[in-house]
């Protein structure tokens, strides 16, 4: 059971609801589960325009739904799987408003993923583009990323780039050296409670709340844990605090490359490998690899 | 998550441990462990079972016959078979260092109704032949239940209170007080917590200073305290595959757990898969910095754990009976 993955370039109201009301109806005739996720006044607009289907669809505030890319990924495979048997017919639209350069590339990151982490699903996602306020690198993404393109007319994109060769593209665009001002703790010992000590009393004077920095504990010691059992020595932590937000960077002189896709796809149990990586993706704003030939760098980052 | 500051681990220092802020996170000074009794404590024994009575009151009988101290043990049953003791405690009665005195002599009256004054005398009387025959220190345990039967709640808080006159200000004697917790009602239970500064727990069995491994009876299975993490995966390992190959039902205390690491979710897991079908790995009183994991992560994805009592915040538990 193969994904459906398109994205749906439109201008307007009218334009949006004969896209999407079309596309859940035919879901709804095929015994599909109809779910919409779509900003406030879409969602407000859709039901009204479904309203002979009372009951039948489920809506979801998408500025709720749409708040951490690996977060949202979990959401929607949790969803599916709950529907199941059922195949899940989504009206997905992702929420651009505020986002840095940064944090919209994770996203478009994500739509990419989307085709990975759905593939055996059997599930249609219709993810709504709006022409008129979106950046024309967002609007330009979607032929990345989807698949299909309904663009006026529907049609496969030949820009489409598969998730693993999109994520090793991703992985390489970035380098942010650290400021001269980070504090190092070495790791010297398989314990260790001394850099749990270090990473919380940072993140704590940093102004982290404590559900935050117990998160960034987590992570900073299970991305410490990995560094031990697959790297080799020195290690190190460094952490730094970059307007409000925390950043701890666990450093090893080894070559473990991870897979790009490792930590995004989520588990189906905790003794799955890549439990680890994906629960720190999960605690952690973002998380950035880097392998050069002075070793292998993790960055955890989190703000309030 | 880390310890306090503490100074040189003194003899019967007490232990307070701090959270990630450094602040107190709950000191209980009104719990010792077993092996830290110490002359001058009235401590006592709310038990459950006769399993968990036995694995402590047989450290407390031990620790004083493998030294030159005085074991008293007021009880009707046969010195073989009190926890403790060893096979043969022949020669401990012989030389006077176990001293096992039935009831009606040593806390009964003529009528066999029980008589708090003849207990203080009896107290008086052992402490004063332990240190007459230069014994370190004298023990005094017994078995309060039958007590409570037969004479109710105020005599037996008017004989814990000799009994605290007795030992309190001794640098020489200490008591162990058992009492069956099912033969008590809550209220009673409270009470009698009032008489006593310590409730006696088990020993540790293991802590290093970060993580503190308890056995726990009722219900049955250990107390995780302090931090897990790879360091101490095999230690905690080896305690998980003892209470689960013990029987089933194994449930852990998180109450005192301050740092739970990724991996310790698969020790866990691997763990609760040699359970019996149907079983599960029962987390108890999990702390919000685990929960919070256990949430975002789901518990789907740890097949073999469920999720036990919920946790009382710590600066309401103190007004939870022990």
């Amino acid at each position: 059971m193969t994904l459906t993955h398109r994205a749906f370039l439109y201008t307007g109201r009218e334009e949006f609801l004969a896209g999407t009301t079309a596309f859940l109806r035919d879901g709804l005739e095929r015994g599909a589960a109809a779910v919409a996720v779509a900003r406030p006044e879409n969602v407000a607009a859709l039901r009204a325009a479904l309203a002979e289907h009372d009951g039948a669809v489920e809506f979801y505030d998408a500025t709720e739904f749409y708040r951490h890319p690996v977060r949202t990924l979990k959401s929607y495979l949790d969803l599916v799987e709950r529907l199941a048997p059922q195949r899940v017919h989504a009206v997905a639209e992702p929420v651009w408003d505020g986002h840095d350069a940064e944090r919209r590339a994770e996203w478009i990151r994500y739509e990419s993923l989307i085709n990975e982490v759905f593939a055996d699903t059997g599930a249609s996602a219709l993810c709504p583009y709006d022409r008129r306020t979106l950046p024309a690198e967002v609007l330009a993404s979607t032929r990345v990323t989807h698949p299909v393109v309904i663009d006026g007319a529907e049609r496969r994109s030949p820009d489409y780039v598969a998730p693993r060769a999109f994520g090793e593209r991703r992985e390489r665009a970035r380098r942010v050296e650290r400021p001269p001002g980070a504090e190092y703790l070495p790791i010297v010992s398989d314990d260790l409670r001394p850099l749990r000590s270090f990473v919380a009393a940072r993140a704590r004077a940093g102004g982290l709340p404590e559900t935050a920095v117990r998160n960034l504990v987590t992570a900073a010691n299970e991305v410490a844990a990995n560094a031990l059992a697959h790297g080799s020595p020195p290690m190190g932590a460094w952490v730094w605090n970059d307007d409000g937000e925390i950043n701890c960077e666990i450093g090893d002189n080894g070559h473990w490359r991870p897979d790009p896709l490792t930590g995004f796809v989520p588990p189906k149990s905790a003794l799955d490998t890549g439990f680890g990586l994906w629960t720190v993706r999960l605690l952690v704003d973002y998380v950035e690899m880097r392998g050069g030939w002075d070793g292998t760098f993790v960055r955890l980052r989190i703000c309030r | 998550m880390r310890w306090a500051s503490h100074p040189a681990p003194a003899a019967y220092a007490e232990a307070i441990r701090t959270d990630l802020d450094g602040q107190a996170m709950r000191s209980w000074f009104d719990t010792r462990c077993v092996g830290d009794v110490r002359p001058g404590d009235h401590a006592w024994l709310p038990y459950s079972g006769a399993d968990e009575r036995d694995h402590i009151v047989g450290r407390f009988v031990a620790a004083a016959l493998a030294t030159r101290e005085k074991l008293v043990y007021i009880t009707d049953a046969d010195p073989d078979a009190l926890p403790g003791v060893g096979a043969d405690p022949g020669a401990h009665l012989a030389s006077g260092q176990l001293s096992v005195l039935p009831r009606a002599h040593a806390c009964l009256d003529g009528y066999g109704a029980f008589d708090p004054a003849r207990l203080a005398a009896t107290i008086e009387r052992e402490v004063a032949a332990g240190v007459a025959a230069d014994f370190r220190a004298v023990r005094i345990t017994l078995d309060y239940t039958p007590m409570l039967r037969e004479g109710g709640l105020p005599g037996l808080l008017g004989c814990e209170d000799e009994v605290e006159h007795t030992v309190a200000p001794s640098t020489m004697s200490m008591a162990v007080c058992q009492i069956d917790r099912r033969a008590c009602p809550p209220a009673d239970l409270a009470a009698l917590a009032g008489t006593h500064d310590l409730r006696v727990e088990p020993d540790a069995l293991y802590d290093d200073g970060t993580l503190r491994i308890v056995p726990t009876f009722a219900p049955r299975g250990l107390r995780v305290e302090g931090e897990v993490d790879a360091a101490r995966h095999a230690l905690l390992g080896d305690h998980l595959a003892r209470a689960v190959a013990a029987g089933h039902g194994v449930r852990l205390d998180c109450a005192r757990l301050d740092f739970l690491d990724l991996a310790g979710f698969n020790l866990l897991i691997r763990h609760a898969e040699a359970l019996r079908p149907g079983e599960a790995l029962i987390l108890d009183d999990l702390p919000p910095s685990v929960e919070n994991v256990i949430d975002m992560v789901g518990w789907h994805r740890l097949p073999g754990l469920r999720r036990g009592r919920v946790r009382v915040p710590l600066d309401q538990a103190g007004e939870v009976l022990p």
